[in-house]
């Protein structure tokens, strides 16, 4: 019984945890920043929300966070409760944002082993102006407001952990315990019970709360009782049951209350109640009239002091100081949801995997099996369901190193909104494939370089309202981010509709930069050639430096980190039309769907997403060019043709169009057709890269590992079409 | 093949814990190329694998010739002769891939013979001479000349031996890859 208490491993679930929240909520609050208002769900969620950060804050004692929550959850108390219908939506926006980045950043020291120092005193005080404005502005509901109390609450974090799930069927119940006098150590006993019934209770107060530190509540319980406040779906019985009657318990005496008693007790009145362990129930209940009767009169107390918000119950125990969190359990079923995992024991996992397969393939494809007259009716049986598990594990250590982009675009969703806002310019945000799966190490690499693009274009691409009408358009800007896989490659690209990249500003910055190769007419630069160099360091067109972007660094940073995974920035525009900015990355440790083939005597796999068709071609639909090229004429079209064999200058391949066999492969908005030997299978493959020791070779993208353990080499279409 | 086994286990051996590190100071793990006898450092190498199959890369250089599958992971290897512009020689039962990691760059050698690990001391390892061979190619891979008894060995430089004149190969490789963006 004895509490185990692991402070690293409490920290660790605690920064999770809430960064899920977090990232809950502002997902949510992003999807909402465009309706009218937040609509009750979602408040009962911020509410939720921060009602736990702010709980586990205070366990954890992080004092500035468990203030600022707070705080944001008597914003959301007062708007669940009053329903002011005239909220400043967008104001609130900001301000729960705000809130949501001050505890990431607190959390981000915390993580980082230093102590969350922020002063949330500003914030605050800026929540309580907000709070005051849409009070006062509100339809005056004279008891139903909060109303601050001034006590200092926060000196003491004690707030009970509440389980944010409670269903409408849950019931109410007080419940008395006495135990006989001569009782030995009470204090346990009481907390037995109070274990039991947590496996049923979805709110669970009690009091006195310090039972098992302090050996002197064992006295008070056996003077007072032990008191206890459940809210459950449990009937009165089983209750009974879970506590049960010992030879230690005289008497227990469980009432059903109404939701209504019961949130008058707690949480109707908000109210800190103050509750000396000696005084007895009565008192209690005395007492949180008293303080409801007080509250009237402290409806102007000074707004600093944070005040009790529902769902606290405060108990002053004789021991302030000693911090104790008894009640904390998780709703149940997600608790062990999530364990974090070193991934260097996942790539470990993923090469005995890979090993695995190969060994199988050694023993079902064995030379010995192959011996005539064997009846292997049993074996084959044994074998496919090795090959199906074997199978399902590939399948599942892949999918554990995937994550989708979803947090990193929302994310962006964040920053458009906020810049959007700074700069005054209204700006519709759309995702598009926010689902993709890529490579957890990738996604850890392109955040930053996003941001910067998302940023540029929203700062730099769109134009502000005034310019846009003058050039009519409708007036409102776009920027839309989109992913996709193909190729084996993820393409994220960030599109906007603002004023596109200007080629003369470009080519004039790059003269008076000395960019420009001596001797090269500026018309011979293509207009992909001349956007890059906006990527050069210190190459910006901006004029005016903001507070976002122009200061010239940035597109270099973004395509040096682009480049350290070995991925490429393309850039689009079209001047008056926007810009599009495509990070194209390979997916290093993606798997994607490959048709593997035989050429000379390697093998190659080809995403299959870039195959039209497979066709076997003859020798008349051939038309030769006397330069070498070919080129094969399908159903009336005609498209060029390249043999892989020769392409890479290989011996042994086939030379003969009718005995291979032609892939149609659709890259990049051209047709192209290529040449090999033949055609192995379809297969789930791994993409791994060429180790960097290798030059890059043109076509290549990656490598992958064969079933049989041999090596495939993985064709980039990309390459082939250059 | 026992031989090799014998030598992988001192090459594991060796390189168990840093209170080892002594051990493997100055000792050398040699191989046969042409008639030439070379030794790496021992702590250069990670283990000493049979022959097995290898892919082609296309468009590389010859001396690189391709990938192998080592329990999953994917590297390179090099074959050792033809990285000294000596002649081309069969690969047979007795060839060994040495899996050597410089700098965190883990390369396969393939040799035609493993010979055995000797430990020279640091005052017989001679300076190369800088003229009198004809294969001067030969020498900026070399650093030291390794007297053992009667033997010469040929200290070789991994981190020369994979990087130098490459060097410049992947520089131009970088540079295809800014022209094509």
């Amino acid at each position: 019984m004895a509490e185990e208490f692991n402070a690293e491993g409490m920290l660790d679930m605690y920064l999770f945890e809430n960064e899920q929240l977090l990232e809950q909520l502002q997902e949510m609050v992003l999807d909402q920043k465009d309706s009218e208002c937040f609509d009750e769900d979602s408040i009962n969620e911020i509410f939720r929300t921060m009602h736990t950060i702010k709980g586990s804050s205070g366990i954890m004692m992080f004092d500035n966070i468990t203030a600022i929550s707070h705080k944001l959850e008597d914003v959301f108390f007062y708007l669940r409760e009053s329903h002011p219908d005239n909220v400043p939506h967008l104001e609130l926006v900001e301000h729960v944002l705000t809130v949501e980045d001050f505890i990431s950043g607190e959390m981000e020291k915390i993580r980082n082993g230093e102590s969350p120092d922020g002063e949330p005193a500003e914030i605050i005080a800026e929540l309580d102006k907000f709070l005051e404005k849409i009070k006062s502005g509100a339809v005056k509901e004279g008891e139903e407001a909060p109303a601050p109390v001034p006590q200092n609450v926060h000196v003491e974090p004690k707030h009970f952990y509440i389980a944010p799930v409670a269903s409408s069927a849950s019931r109410f119940y007080k419940i008395y315990i006495t135990f006989y006098p001569d009782t030995e150590m009470a204090n346990v006993h009481a907390y037995k019970t109070v274990y039991a019934l947590k496996e049923i209770a979805e709110d669970l107060l009690y009091s006195p709360e310090d039972i098992i530190s302090d050996p002197e509540s064992a006295q008070v319980i056996i003077k007072d009782g032990f008191r206890i406040l459940l809210q459950s779906q449990s009937n009165e019985e089983e209750i009974r049951k879970l506590i049960g009657v010992g030879y230690d318990i005289e008497a227990v005496d469980v009432f059903e209350c109404r939701a209504e008693e019961f949130l008058q007790g707690f949480d109707f009145g908000e109210h800190e109640l103050k509750i000396d362990l000696e005084s007895s129930v009565e008192d209690i209940e005395a007492k949180v009239k008293a303080a409801l009767d007080e509250s009237k009169e402290e409806e102007k107390a000074p707004p600093e002091k944070p005040k009790m918000a529902p769902g606290d119950f405060v108990i002053k125990s004789k021991e302030p100081g000693k911090k104790k969190q008894l009640a904390k359990d998780k709703p149940k079923g997600e608790k062990a949801s999530f364990i974090s995992v070193n991934v260097s024991k996942m790539d470990q996992l993923m090469d005995l995997i890979g090993e695995l397969v190969i060994s199988e393939s050694v023993v079902l494809q064995n030379p010995d099996l192959k011996v005539p007259g064997l009846n292997l009716a049993n074996f084959n049986k044994a074998a496919a369901q090795m090959a199906k598990i074997s199978t399902d594990l590939q399948n599942v250590i892949m999918s554990m190193r995937m994550v989708p982009l979803t947090n990193i675009f929302q994310k962006m969703n964040r920053i458009v909104f906020d810049v959007s806002r700074k700069l005054g310019k209204d700006i519709d945000f759309e995702m598009i494939g926010e689902h993709t799966e890529v490579d957890k190490n990738i996604i850890e690499h392109i955040s930053d370089p996003l941001m910067h693009l998302v940023r540029n274009a929203v700062d730099h691409g769109i134009e502000t309202k005034e310019e846009r009408e003058e050039s009519g358009k409708p007036d409102k800007g776009k920027v839309t981010l989109s992913a996709r896989t193909e190729a084996g490659k993820v393409w994220i690209s960030v599109a906007d509709n603002g004023k596109g990249l200007d080629r003369e500003k470009i080519l004039a910055k790059a003269r008076k930069q000395d960019l420009l190769a001596e001797g090269k007419p500026e018309s011979a630069y293509s207009d992909k050639e001349v956007f890059q160099f906006i990527t050069l360091p210190g190459f910006s067109t901006n004029e005016q430096v903001t507070e976002y972007s122009g200061r010239g660094v940035g597109m270099d940073v973004v395509v040096q980190n682009i480049q350290a995974i070995g991925g490429v920035l393309d850039i689009e525009s079209e001047t008056g039309f926007g810009t599009t900015m495509s990070l194209k990355i390979p997916l290093t440790l993606a798997i994607i769907d490959g048709i593997v083939m035989e050429t000379g005597n390697s093998s190659f796999v080809m995403e299959t997403g870039v195959i039209k068709e497979f066709f076997s071609v003859k020798e008349e639909m051939m038309i030769h060019e006397p330069n070498g090229e070919e080129y094969v004429m399908i159903r009336g079209e005609c498209y060029p043709v390249i043999r892989l064999g020769k392409w890479y200058g290989m011996e042994d391949y086939r030379t003969s169009v009718e005995e291979g066999m032609m892939l149609i492969l659709e890259v990049e908005n051209r047709t192209i057709c290529l040449f090999v030997d033949k055609l192995i299978g379809k297969q789930e493959i791994v993409v791994k890269p060429i180790p960097s020791y290798i030059k890059k070779v043109k076509g290549l993208s990656g490598c992958t590992q064969l079933g049989d353990g041999s090596i495939a080499l993985i064709l980039d279409p990309g390459g082939l079409v250059e | 093949m026992e031989e090799t086994n014998e030598l992988r286990k001192q090459a594991d051996d060796s390189r168990n814990g840093s209170d080892e590190r002594d051990a493997q100071k100055g000792k050398y793990m040699t191989f046969k190329s042409g008639n030439e006898y070379f030794g790496l450092k021992i702590q250069y190498v990670n283990e000493i694998i049979g022959f097995q199959a290898i892919t082609a890369i296309p468009e590389t250089e010859d001396y690189i010739k391709g990938l192998i599958n080592l329990r999953g992971k994917i590297i390179p290897v090099i074959d050792v002769r033809l990285r000294f512009r000596q002649e081309p020689f069969e690969y047979n039962d007795r060839t060994c891939i040495i899996v050597i990691n410089v700098k965190s760059t883990i390369v396969g050698l393939i040799v035609e013979k493993i010979a055995e690990v000797v430990e020279i001391k640091e005052e017989n390892i001679l300076p190369p001479p800088s003229i009198g061979r004809a294969d001067k190619v030969q020498n900026k891979y070399v650093y030291g000349i390794g007297k053992v008894g009667d033997s010469v060995k040929l200290l070789l430089d991994p981190d020369k031996l994979l990087n130098d004149a490459d060097m410049s190969v992947i520089e131009q490789a970088n540079e295809m890859v800014i022209d094509e963006e």
